[in-house]
């Protein structure tokens, strides 16, 4: 590792602060950042740590019903406290990674690098959740921009993500055996006002929705309305764990697994 | 008794506390370097330039080596004298040492070596195999062909024939731990090597090449490696001559280890290999003839290239009695790292081979794979290998070999089993076995004779005990009611030959001690790398003295208590080291009994060693006090031993001869599931029945048929290498490549052994199980070409490894 500057500030306000100097860079749980730092894939002068931050840390419910999760709060805790109000959600971080990623890597941490095989893109987009910042909210469908981009600003901090609770959700992922990454992942989240499909590890332009797969199921949420649509390869990512065509026949494949699975 | 017992590994207690030391572990001296490689990140090109001002001003580096740096070529190839220590101006794979950093620590030096500047003139380099066939960029001046009978007229004149072809993919040795060594000089220029190595020797013998010195001025040790599985074989060659060539310049300890990564793009790996069939056969799936063309990628230098292919021609028939048979083997230059020895050495792909081509030929005619497979067996030998099955009650104590020093014995003396008189033995048979022929002599494509088979009995026991017929049925039933997931069943034999194909390196030393006290030092040439073999032998030196096998000391390999070893490989291990062990031991205990039995007026033949004592007539002492004894009358109490395999002769060229002493077999049934949709498979069920002879230690050698079984299934499954058009491997970190865990191990798991004696007079009629069992992996691979074959009426034709893309494009094959 080089030589950087770390400091842990306990507000979010010094957050904001810390970050506001030359070469800073926000860590949260470091389960990416940190392995990048040791590639010399980023070299940050200065990683403000939000750890400390007890105020953006946490879950609960807001007036409108919707789940806040803390852009502090680590995955494993997501697993433990939402099984009953968003299982969905709970059953996507229990299967985040292993325990050491769980607990240390956070929400916040995921949705801000947008790995294009994390899972929590797919969540948020599928939710249509809210990710408010230390500046302001931002919905879902305006806050990712591509692979490993975003519409956050240099030193904007995610402090909550809310997910409004559907009907009836299910993640399923397939995961890449050596790594346990999602080659194709798939969030499905039924709502009153439509279905939406969010899919992570399968493009090359990162997290998508599958907007034909929501047309068929927000009229008939079942499996069988999704007979004959498949998805194209062309966009798809091809590397040495599958081709495109193969990622694009999984999406089609858990799709229709998450609906099941929705019920 | 020692032997014939499931005592624990030695260092089971020191491996599951982290005690146990590897060369890593070792305390070094006071000023001791460290060395790492600068490496190639092309596949093929000329050095244009070397820039190594910024290696050689990094931190803590204290001297950088380049190919004009060193006395000579330090050539590190075990066979072609093809490899040079260094790149010498040109490159020939991604991964090539270039420059040699000699650094205060393992990290400045790794951190040194990537500031290398080295620019290259790039030329495209050869890798498939189609583009290497073309360019003629073969090892040898023509290909291996070798024949028996006429197989194009057998093939023409057969009423059916079929031809096909298998991709087999490579494998990465995932030793745990990485290739390492640690170079001491010593006095008057002398050199200390201790190397994580399955062969010491090689490396005593690669560093007094390299530092010009005489083998006796190297002394090379290696106390256990954490893993081997062939890539310790010659791979650790270059660490070893690297770190001498170091420590002599500096004149201090110097040390080397190799990162993951770098392990995995710098080290050979498993061959992989095209197969080609075309095969004749009748209505009843029996073979008339075949022709095999097989094809493998060796990379860029020789090393155990040819003998890896010659042995996988040998196995190209595994449990079949081919009357007709023609292969050809292609040995490609590819540039790619060096494939090299890994567990069952080229065996696996061969047996692959002639496996699928069976399944092919059962799906054709529609019947059972495993009647296509007995019907084409050689014959049991008369007796069946002494069998009871595993359920027969075990001999109290197999008899050892009684005339194992003599080298003279009429041919086919060994075949006289004890207590299995030929035809009294029983067999077991389904109504479907062939009938033993004995009489008429059944031969090897190469020209062996088959006498000890034992697969008919194995396999009829084998699908008794797991009621595969019934299973096979159920699984039918079920697939029938399940549109997505199926189910498949697989079964595999191997037959695999025993000994090194290259005669001269089937011998083996030992060195035994007894002091006054009567606690015995033993060591041998073979290598200790987690399979158990320093406790099977320290069993048989228990044995031979009658004492606790606590009470002999197990000790490091080292080129200077046993000289001109060859490497712990070929499963010899035990078959080796055992029988020079034992020939030490004996020449000890015939001297004490000399001794003892002049004291007491009785003849050295009556002296017994037994329970720790010895006894002398009336007389009865302690182990000890024997030695104590002994001591005072001034006996010898110090021998070595030897042991050179008998019968061999073989002729590589021609492809005719015995070059195996015995044959071991196994079989094994595997079920598994996959899924339609996307590929996704498991093992649900395997079960197997594996021939060891008389086993010497029944726990390890049922540790090696697990372990064995579940690597071979790996690297059918989720093992895969993966080279991009620039011939980089992507895959070169657990993140990226897929071992099997405990997790992936079949959830019901039967293992037993086939209870037999080894007809052939080898160590208390034990026989070699390091390899063999990784065969019975290919059970898996067939049993997802079963459930594949479930999907639709065409073959799924599947290839290997069959991950979770190629079971669903298998899937899309047997649809149509």
């Amino acid at each position: 590792m080089y030589a950087f500057e770390i400091e842990r500030p306990t507000s979010l306000s010094d957050a904001v602060s810390a970050l506001k100097a030359e070469g800073a860079q926000a860590l949260g749980g470091g389960q990416t950042l940190i392995p990048s730092l040791k590639a010399r894939l980023a070299m940050p002068e200065v990683l403000v740590s939000l750890s400390a931050i007890d105020e953006i840390k946490g879950i609960c419910t807001d007036d409108e019903g919707r789940i806040c999760i803390g852009g502090g709060t680590p995955h494993g805790r997501v697993a433990a406290e939402l099984k009953d109000s968003y299982p969905a959600l709970a059953s996507l971080a229990a299967r985040i990674g292993d325990p050491a990623v769980r607990n240390r890597g956070t929400i916040g941490g995921s949705l801000a690098n947008n790995d294009p095989s994390a899972c929590w893109p797919a969540a948020a987009l599928a939710s249509d959740a809210v990710i408010k910042t230390d500046r302001r909210e931002i919905a879902a469908d305006d806050f990712f921009a591509g692979l490993f981009e975003t519409v956050l600003e240099e030193g904007e901090i995610v402090t909550e993500v809310r997910f409004p609770v559907p009907q009836a959700a299910n993640y399923q992922k397939f995961a890449q055996p050596a790594s346990r990454f999602a080659l194709v992942g798939v969030f499905v989240a039924k709502y009153e006002a439509g279905v939406r499909v969010a899919v992570t590890g399968a493009s090359e332009s990162g997290v998508f929705r599958w907007t034909e797969a929501e047309e068929k199921l927000s009229s008939d949420f079942s499996a069988a309305a999704l007979e004959g649509l498949s998805h194209a390869a062309e966009g798809m990512i091809g590397d040495l764990h599958g081709t495109p065509a193969y990622r694009a026949h999984l999406i089609g494949v858990l799709t229709k697994r998450a609906v099941a699975a929705a019920g | 008794m020692s032997v014939a017992t499931p005592l624990p590994h030695d260092s089971a207690p020191l491996h599951v506390t982290g005690r146990a030391r590897y060369v890593d572990d070792i305390p070094a001296p006071a000023g001791t370097l460290h060395l790492a490689f600068g490496l190639s990140p092309i596949a093929r090109g000329r050095i244009k330039a070397m820039d190594l001002a910024a290696v050689r001003a990094a931190p803590g580096v204290v001297r950088v080596l380049t190919r004009e740096d060193l006395p000579n070529a330090c050539d590190t190839s075990p066979s072609a004298h093809d490899e040079p220590l260094l790149a010498e101006g040109e490159v020939f794979y991604a991964g090539q040492a270039v420059f040699l950093v000699i650094a205060t620590s393992h990290l400045a030096a790794r951190k040194a070596a990537r500031l290398g500047k080295v620019e290259y003139e790039e030329m495209e380099p050869l890798l498939s195999y189609d583009e290497t066939l073309a360019a003629g960029a073969e090892f040898e001046a023509e290909p291996r062909v070798w024949q028996k009978g006429d197989a194009g007229a057998a093939i023409a004149a057969a009423p059916r024939r079929l031809t096909g072809r298998i991709e087999i993919g490579g494998q990465e040795h995932f030793y745990l731990e990485g290739q390492a060594a640690l170079a001491i000089p010593d006095d008057g220029g002398a050199m200390h090597v201790v190397t994580s190595t399955q062969h010491p020797t090689e490396i005593q013998h690669k560093v007094a090449d390299a530092l010009g010195l005489p083998m006796a001025m190297v002394r090379s040790e290696c106390r256990r490696m954490g893993g081997g599985f062939g890539g310790k074989e010659s791979q650790g060659n270059a660490l070893a001559v690297a770190c001498a060539v170091a420590a002599k310049l500096t004149g201090r300890a110097c040390k080397m280890r190799y990162d993951r990564d770098d392990d995995m793009v710098i080290t050979g790996k498993r061959h992989d290999f095209r197969i080609d069939y075309d095969v004749g056969y009748d209505d009843g799936g029996r073979i008339a003839g075949i022709d095999f063309t097989q094809v493998t990628r060796g990379g860029w230098s020789m090393d155990l290239t040819l003998p890896v292919a010659d042995r996988a021609m040998l196995h190209a028939d595994n449990a079949y009695h081919l009357p007709a048979c023609r292969i050809t083997s292609h040995r490609l230059r590819t540039n790619m790292c060096s494939a090299t020895a890994y567990r069952g050495f080229g065996g696996p792909q061969g047996v692959l081979g002639i496996e699928r081509m069976m399944d092919e030929i059962a799906h054709v005619l529609g019947i059972d794979p495993v009647e296509v497979r007995r019907v084409n067996y050689y014959a049991d030998c008369a007796g069946g290998g002494g069998g009871g099955g595993p359920s027969a009650p075990r001999s109290a104590a197999p008899s050892p070999p009684e005339r194992y020093l003599e080298q003279d014995r009429s041919p086919g003396s060994g075949h006289a089993m004890s207590g299995a008189l030929a035809g009294a033995g029983k067999r077991f048979g389904a109504e479907h076995s062939p009938v033993a022929r004995p009489v008429e002599p059944q031969t090897t494509p190469y020209g062996m004779e088959v006498k000890d088979f034992l697969l008919n009995g194995m396999t009829a026991k084998l699908l008794a005990d797991c009621d595969y017929a019934g299973r096979r049925a159920a699984i039918r039933a079920w697939n029938e009611r399940s549109p997505i997931l199926k189910r498949g069943i697989g079964f595999s034999p191997v037959k695999f030959g025993i000994s090194f194909t290259l005669t001269h390196l089937n011998q083996a030393g030992a060195l035994v001690h007894v002091y006054q006290d009567g606690s015995i030092h033993l060591n041998h040439g073979g290598t200790e790398m987690g399979q158990g073999l320093f406790q099977k032998v320290a069993q048989v030196a228990a044995a031979r003295f009658g004492v606790d096998v606590a009470q002999v000391r197990i000790t490091a390999t080292d080129t200077a208590k046993v000289p001109n070893t060859s490497a712990t490989a070929a499963s010899s291990g035990t078959d080796l080291n055992g029988m020079a062990a034992m020939a030490a031991c004996d020449a000890i205990r015939e001297r004490m009994a000399e001794c003892l039995a002049g004291l007491h007026q009785a003849k050295p033949e009556a002296v017994v060693f037994e329970g720790g004592e010895v006894r002398v007539g009336e007389a009865a002492m302690s182990f000890a006090q024997a030695a104590t004894l002994c001591y005072e009358n001034r006996v010898s109490l110090s021998a070595t031993g030897f042991y050179r395999t008998p019968d061999l002769a073989w002729d590589r060229i021609r492809g005719q001869g015995r070059p195996f002493f015995y044959f071991a077999h196994g079989c094994a049934v595997t079920e598994v599931a996959i899924d339609t949709l996307t590929g996704e498979n498991r093992i649900l069920r395997a079960d197997i029945l594996h021939d060891v002879g008389a086993s010497l230690n029944p726990a390890i050698d049922r540790g090696q048929i697990e372990g064995g079984y579940v690597q071979g299934a790996g690297w059918l499954t989720t093992e895969e290498l993966v080279w991009d058009d620039k011939g980089r491997l992507r895959t070169h970190a657990p993140s990226t490549y897929k071992i099997p865990a405990c997790s992936d191990r079949p959830p019901v798991f039967n293992v037993e052994l086939w209870d037999g004696e080894n007809p052939e007079a080898t160590i208390y009629r034990s026989k070699a199980v390091g390899e063999p069992p990784f065969m019975l992996g290919i059970s898996a691979f067939l049993a997802l070409s079963d459930a594949c074959a479930a999907c639709g009426p065409h073959y799924p034709a599947l290839d290997a490894p069959a991950t979770a893309e190629r079971v669903l494009a298998a899937v899309k094959r047997a649809r149509g």
